[in-house]
């Protein structure tokens, strides 16, 4: 078990490496002068010189790279061409509300989504059924901040329910904090919610089938005690995989969401970012929800040891 | 010859139909009641098309002249979607915008699957590509593919064909990955076995054998990367990365409208019920496919 721990979490090492290794050479994707696009249509000769040599794109490749990911296990992301402020430093200053704001999508996402998906599958082709399948379609279709604004118009501006924008840190209560984000994560957690709940619906209508819980129905489990104790149990490695999977979609929506509510996370910072022609921070904000992806998956991969004690490598 | 029956022949009385005769449906009704979500889906994308190549005989005007006299005015019988902070018509602009969402969606479609395509064939059958490949896909598929797309755009600069290649990127790990794994399982078939023992050559084996079959998942996985492409286009341009501002896309009027959505939400609204449906249409299309093409993927999903 603990060998095994050891050689899952060696196994993302090289992951890692090759996703920095693109994030770092996306730079040498596009055509042309990097530092001149960087610098837009009217930037001074100046400005682009600059550019070049806070890139260090004077400089060869290789030698760029190599010491590009000497600072980056260092923890040095570099600097930002906008403030001059190192971008770990703008990082750390943005994250409090971002990591709120997903916790948030995640915990609630997970509370509707899975039960849902059971009561789906149990009740197949009942008005409950019906229900998930509409919303889970409909979540796949309508983009995050579509559904943002018109949970913004309805429940902030017109019944005033919570406010309409804005996030209110957690050191100033934890009420008002939570006030401010349950919409955003409502908007954020729909996808996340259809995905989990069509994936928890179709686990459990073939492990309803099985044999073992035929047996556990004869012996007289109670209805719940099959749905959540037997069948859950063995759903879990398909669910949790898109729960690892579906973690993009939740990386991704935040930059969008952040936008609609004004949450000012790292999504803000981004957009900032692409606004200003800041390639250093988004490089850096990419390579970190990167990494973040790759540790999230990295957890599932070690929680399927937990409910499938049948998985090895 | 002819054989008379006798005269007190107790012939079977002629019996009341006891079932009702079968209802005779055409060939449109009959495919309609086989595959609804096909049906609704493509009929619903029919018309969104057909609003795209329309678009300037739907009663439209000119989409980017500007009227700053007439600005955000709200829905009437004149600006039938209003005007924006400008003073544009949103009605044309909604209606043009379709050509964008659409052929983004469709480019990014076509350009993905041939280019997953190819990798995955090549992953598939040579064994020193395969590895080396497939961890670069891995890669990039770890990179959130919105994110990998924010800094695409960044650096190769606003336009169409920027977006399609930006979102492209980020979806032909996925092709790849779904071409390999059909090309590995159909390699362990016996008839792949038996043409590779006769003697065939790859590229035939490919043509034959393999592509015929890769071709059903392709299709499935290319209309769901529409849609997604359609969303990640309007999500690129409402926040500042994607299509020029000077092209009226969906995500570029709600871009626009951003600033006004408290006081003027009908600016937001159309082209995001527009887009809705859009990618609404391309889903069940996808979804109806996926059934009708692979009644063994329809349990599993």
């Amino acid at each position: 078990m603990f060998a095994y721990i050891i050689r899952r979490v060696l196994a993302t090492v090289p992951v890692m490496a090759i996703v920095a290794l693109l994030v770092f050479s996306l730079l040498y994707i596009a055509p042309g002068d990097p530092a001149t696009i960087i610098a837009g249509d009217q930037a001074s000769p100046a400005d682009i010189e600059h550019i070049r040599v806070s890139l260090g794109l004077d400089r060869p490749f290789l030698v760029r790279f190599g010491s590009w990911v000497w600072d980056v296990v260092h923890g040095d992301l570099g600097k930002s061409i906008f403030t001059n402020l190192p971008v770990t430093h703008m990082i750390a200053q943005r994250i409090e509300p971002t990591v709120s704001l997903m916790l948030i999508t995640l915990v609630l996402s997970l509370a509707l989504a899975i039960p849902l998906g059971v009561v789906a599958a149990w009740k197949q082709g009942s008005w409950i059924d019906r229900f998930a399948m509409v919303l889970s379609t409909a979540g796949f279709s309508v983009p995050v901040f579509v559904i943002g604004y018109v949970l913004a118009y309805v429940f902030g501006l017109t019944l005033e329910w919570v406010p309409v924008q804005g996030y209110t840190p957690i050191s100033e209560g934890i009420w008002p904090w939570f006030q401010n984000l349950i919409m955003p994560s409502i908007a954020l957690g729909l996808i996340y919610m259809a995905l989990i709940a069509r994936i928890t619906r179709a686990t459990m209508l073939e492990v309803l089938s099985q044999d073992y819980v035929r047996t556990a129905r004869a012996k007289g489990v109670g209805q719940r005690g099959i749905l959540f104790v037997h069948a859950l149990k063995n759903a879990a490695v398909p669910i949790i995989t898109i729960i690892g999977i579906g973690f993009a979609a939740l990386i991704g929506g935040a930059v969008v969401t952040e936008s609609v509510f004004a949450i000012p996370g790292l999504g803000r910072l981004t957009v900032d970012a692409i606004l200003r022609r800041d390639y250093p921070v988004i490089q850096g904000v990419v390579l970190m929800f990167s990494f973040v992806y790759v540790l999230v998956n990295l957890g599932v991969d070690l929680l399927y040891t937990l409910f499938d004690p049948r998985i090895r490598y | 010859m002819s054989t008379t029956l006798p005269s007190d022949y107790a012939a079977a009385p002629v019996l009341a139909d006891v079932l009702p005769p079968a209802k005779k449906r055409g060939r449109v009704a009959m495919f309609v009641h086989r595959y609804p979500t096909i049906a609704i889906g493509g009929a619903l994308l029919a018309v969104i098309v057909a609003i795209a190549i329309l678009a300037p005989y739907l009663w439209t005007v000119d989409p980017t002249a500007i009227a700053p006299a007439k600005r955000t005015r709200a829905p009437s019988e004149l600006y039938w979607f209003g005007t924006d902070m400008l003073g544009r018509d949103i009605y044309s602009r909604v209606m043009f915008g379709t050509r964008v969402s659409l052929a983004v969606g469709f480019a990014v479609a076509a350009v993905s699957s041939a280019v997953g395509l190819f990798i995955g064939l090549c992953a598939g059958f040579v064994r020193i590509l395969d590895t080396v490949v497939m961890r670069v896909m891995d890669g990039l598929m770890s990179i959130p593919s919105i994110l990998l797309a924010i800094a695409l755009m960044a650096l190769i600069g606003a336009s169409v064909q920027n977006v399609v290649i930006a979102i492209s990127i980020a979806e032909i790990p996925r092709v790849a990955r779904l071409v390999r794994g059909v090309v590995l399982s159909l390699r362990e078939h016996a008839y792949v076995e038996a043409a590779i023992a006769s003697g065939t050559r790859v590229p035939k084996i490919i043509w034959r054998h393999i592509l015929p079959n890769t071709l059903a998942p392709l299709i499935v996985q290319a209309t769901f990367i529409c849609a997604s492409a359609m969303l990640a286009e309007a999500t690129l341009s409402f926040i500042g990365a994607g299509t020029p501002p000077t092209i009226p896309s969906w995500g570029n009027i709600m871009s626009e409208g951003r600033a006004l959505w408290q006081v003027k939400p009908f600016i937001v609204f159309f082209p995001a019920v527009f887009l809705s449906l859009t990618v609404l249409a391309v889903n069940l299309l996808g979804d109806g496919l996926r059934d009708a093409l692979d009644p063994r993927l329809a349990k599993r999903i």
